[in-house]
């Protein structure tokens, strides 16, 4: 029971920054391909006194990735209906250029404005319209969710490091003793800190396992049964392979930088 | 024979410098030699101790033990010149999670030696300390005479070069104590170990030649 208590001691504390760990990855998936589907569904319309290249928008700002110009005849079709030609001609020659021109990235709200300002800079263009108001309200939401999100894992973080050096300080006062004991009779740090590594290297593997299966129970169980539009959609970002070896990675970073310090602080003889 | 210890103007001290406890002590032990060390309680007895194993770091003047200036000497250095010594404590120090067996072969499993050979010998010290039965049981279970004597044989292990003492029979039975003395002096006479022991009072019944060092004053002064 005592054994089993010792370890679910590291364990549980140690998970919940791989679940913080975990959550964090998985979120920012979601959120880049939403981001991407935002980022696609959005141009902002350009009107110019002459025609434009792609070049000579990207000039006046790097964000600009993309642009398309709409036909002035499409423009005018309803209004020319009926008219001679030679009138049709005279309106279309004095109709500016229009552009719908896409972006590099689902920018901020500050940086829109400021892509806004460089283009309405430029001489040629006599206006620019962002639907800033749309945009800036679906910005908004999406920037206060993945701030919450982070500020949640943030404090889950902090919590779990906590409940983690209160471990080291019960591992010190149990190793403590027999680690000076080795080091006065000439054993080195590999080998006075080996009882304690293979305790928590178990550990770390252990939770991870754990974290792993609870993302996998999720991804391939829970996902597929919720109904949830946005998870089903994204249910291969929810947990990847790849993902094992960052938690582990994590994990032992975390054991090594607990067990040396509970090594370090142990050094030198009591009285 | 040359020395295996040897202090020149050695000061140690505690709190940065501040609080003296050995100033300008010169000395020198000899190869083979059986010294014992006596003073007044919180004379420096132990301090001298853990300065000749590495644990304090002279404050002024050298501190030459095995060829190495323990003043100056590197963390694996310093585990090496470990390995040659067999140290013995007032409070035992034996692992409590170890068996006796364990706790013995420690200095073996330090230098890498195979399990048979540690188990051998681990057989062989605690017959040599009277405690054979006794080296599946933790020290816990031992009395303090018994747990020295496991100390002792920890101590003795791996034929050290050096051997410290620090009041290794300080609250033991007669018993006890003649085992621990008859170890140390086998050691010093057969394997020309020099043993270091810091105690109160030298015992009567000690058969062997000795050198006498007294602690007063901050001062190590040889006893003729």
């Amino acid at each position: 029971m005592k054994f089993i208590k010792n370890h679910l001691m590291f364990i549980l504390p140690l998970m919940a920054i791989l679940l913080g760990i975990e959550f964090y990855l998985v979120f920012d998936r979601t959120t880049n391909s939403y981001e991407k589907g935002l980022k696609e569904g959005y141009t902002m319309f350009v009107v110019s006194k002459k025609p434009m290249t792609l070049s000579a928008f990207k000039a006046l700002n790097t964000h600009i990735e993309s642009f398309e110009a709409i036909k002035r005849k499409d423009v005018v079709s309803d209004i020319v209906k009926g008219i001679s030609k030679n009138n049709e001609k005279a309106i279309l020659k004095a109709l500016p250029f229009f552009y719908n021109v896409g972006l590099d990235a689902y920018v901020n709200t500050v940086e829109l404005d400021k892509i806004k300002a460089d283009l309405e800079a430029n001489a040629d263009i006599e206006r620019v319209e962002t639907f800033g108001n749309s945009y800036r309200s679906a910005y908004k939401l999406f920037a206060f969710i993945k701030f919450t999100l982070k500020l949640f894992i943030g404090f889950m973080g902090i919590v779990s490091l906590f409940l983690i050096i209160k471990q080291m300080e019960i591992w010190k006062y149990a190793h403590k003793q027999r680690m000076q004991v080795m080091e006065i009779f000439g054993a080195p740090l590999m080998l006075r800190s080996g009882v304690l590594f293979k305790v928590a290297v178990t550990d770390a593997i252990v939770a991870t396992l754990i974290t792993a299966m609870i993302f996998l129970y999720i991804k391939f169980e829970w996902a597929a049964k919720s109904g949830i539009d946005i998870i089903v959609k994204n249910k291969e970002n929810l947990f990847r392979m790849s993902d094992m070896g960052i938690l582990l990675g994590a994990a032992l970073v975390i054991v090594i930088i607990a067990v040396y310090s509970v090594v370090f602080s142990s050094s030198g003889v009591d009285e | 024979m040359s020395n295996v210890i040897s202090a020149s103007q050695l000061t140690l001290a505690y709190d940065n410098g501040k609080k003296e406890i050995i100033k300008n002590a010169n000395f020198s032990i000899r190869k083979g030699e059986f010294v014992f060390i006596t003073g007044p309680s919180g004379s420096g007895k132990s301090t001298l101790l853990k300065a000749l194993y590495g644990a304090l770091k002279p404050t002024g003047g050298n501190l030459i033990v095995g060829g190495l200036d323990l003043a100056n000497i590197t963390t694996g250095k310093l585990q090496e010149l470990r390995t040659h010594m067999g140290i013995i404590f007032q409070d035992y120090k034996l692992v409590n999670e170890w068996t006796v067996a364990k706790n013995v072969i420690l200095p073996l499993m330090i230098a890498g030696y195979s399990v048979d050979v540690q188990h051998t010998q681990a057989q062989r010290l605690l017959k040599h300390v009277k405690l054979s039965e006794h080296s599946d049981r933790y020290p816990l279970e031992l009395s303090g005479g018994e747990q020295q004597r496991v100390g002792v044989a920890r101590a003795l292990a791996k034929n050290p070069v050096v051997i410290l003492a620090d009041e290794p029979t300080g609250n033991l039975d007669d018993y006890s104590s003649n085992v621990i003395w008859d170890l140390m002096e086998n050691a010093c006479q057969q394997l020309e170990t020099t043993v270091l022991v810091v105690t109160h009072k030298i015992p009567t019944i000690f058969s062997l030649p000795y050198r006498h060092f007294i602690i007063e004053s901050k001062g190590v002064y040889e006893v003729h």
